[in-house]
């Protein structure tokens, strides 16, 4: 079957897909999210070595992930309304931004509170942590380049270009523990299998889905606003409004 | 208060702040831009 990217790719045709999506994708994301919590909170042990203040990481570690996936589908949609000059792909690009950068201050934050009790302090310039930051910033920079310009296709650009330019980023969080010698531990979960014990795993992997379905939901809902400002001087837009 | 009980309250907290916040941004963002489509409406019912 052809999938026929260029209708989808109208806004107009977007607009009405999204806003037919996005209930969806929240439902699922509170379906999971409840699950998650149930078994992260309910049903997986103490932690023999933490005890209960490990249960931060069914929040902390899922927005880990999304701040990093969501940069890079963001730093995606960049490239290529940069090379295929598509209005689409710079609206979507805008509109995940801000959740993005909502996850990663839910990562630093929940990574404070996490670390206080485990390692003594709220803060340390590791290379983890610090690269965390970095990437805050760069949604930061993004977010107020994307919109510093009147002419918005010249904010599309400039933010695209930066969000490129930014992906470099992305390496250094994640083998930063790898690299250098640092206080945040190593990954429990890779590709390759877990070393975390299994209703622990489940608890972290159904919020992870909860987080990412709740990221689709909020990025279609913002797309659609975003469209909206674009093409509020075409015939259907108006259309709608009356 | 059980150890480490005011940690995950933070945490699990400031999510759900985070969350909520979003969502309302989200509703004011969508009010916003309906409204201004209401006024280029308006100013070319004028013309």
């Amino acid at each position: 079957m052809k999938i026929p990217w260029f209708y989808f790719a109208s806004p107009s045709t977007f607009y009405r897909l999204a806003g037919w999506m996005a209930p969806w994708f929240f439902v699922l994301a509170a379906l999971f999210g409840a699950a998650g919590l149930y078994v992260g909170l309910v049903l997986a042990p103490t932690d023999a070595q933490q005890g209960e203040v490990y249960r931060i990481i069914f929040i902390h570690v899922p927005a880990s992930w999304m701040s990093m996936f969501i940069y890079f589908v963001m730093a995606c949609y960049g490239g290529v309304s940069l090379t295929f000059n598509t209005r689409l792909a710079a609206m979507m690009a805008r509109a995940l931004a801000p959740t993005g950068a909502m996850f990663t201050f839910v990562a630093l934050w929940t990574g404070s509170f996490w670390g206080r009790p485990t390692w003594g302090t709220y803060w340390v310039w590791d290379a983890r942590i610090t690269s965390e930051l970095v990437l805050l910033f760069l949604y930061f920079g993004f977010i107020a380049l994307a919109n510093a310009f009147e002419d918005p296709r010249r904010g599309d650009r400039a933010a695209a270009l930066l969000a490129l330019i930014g992906l470099v980023n992305l390496p250094i969080i994640y083998f930063s523990v790898v690299w250098w010698n640092t206080l945040h531990q190593g990954a429990s979960v890779k590709l390759t299998g877990s070393t975390m014990q299994i209703q622990m795993l489940w608890g972290m992997l159904l919020m992870a889905l909860s987080f990412w379905m709740y990221s689709i939901g909020a990025s279609l809902t913002r797309v659609r606003a975003v469209i909206l400002d674009r093409e509020r001087r075409t015939h259907w837009v108006r259309a709608l409004a009356t | 208060m059980r150890p480490h009980e005011f940690y995950i309250w933070m945490s699990y907290g400031m999510t759900a702040l985070a969350l909520a916040v979003e969502i309302v941004a989200l509703r004011l963002r969508r009010a916003r831009s309906l409204r201004r489509v209401e006024e280029e409406r308006d100013l070319e019912a004028q013309d």
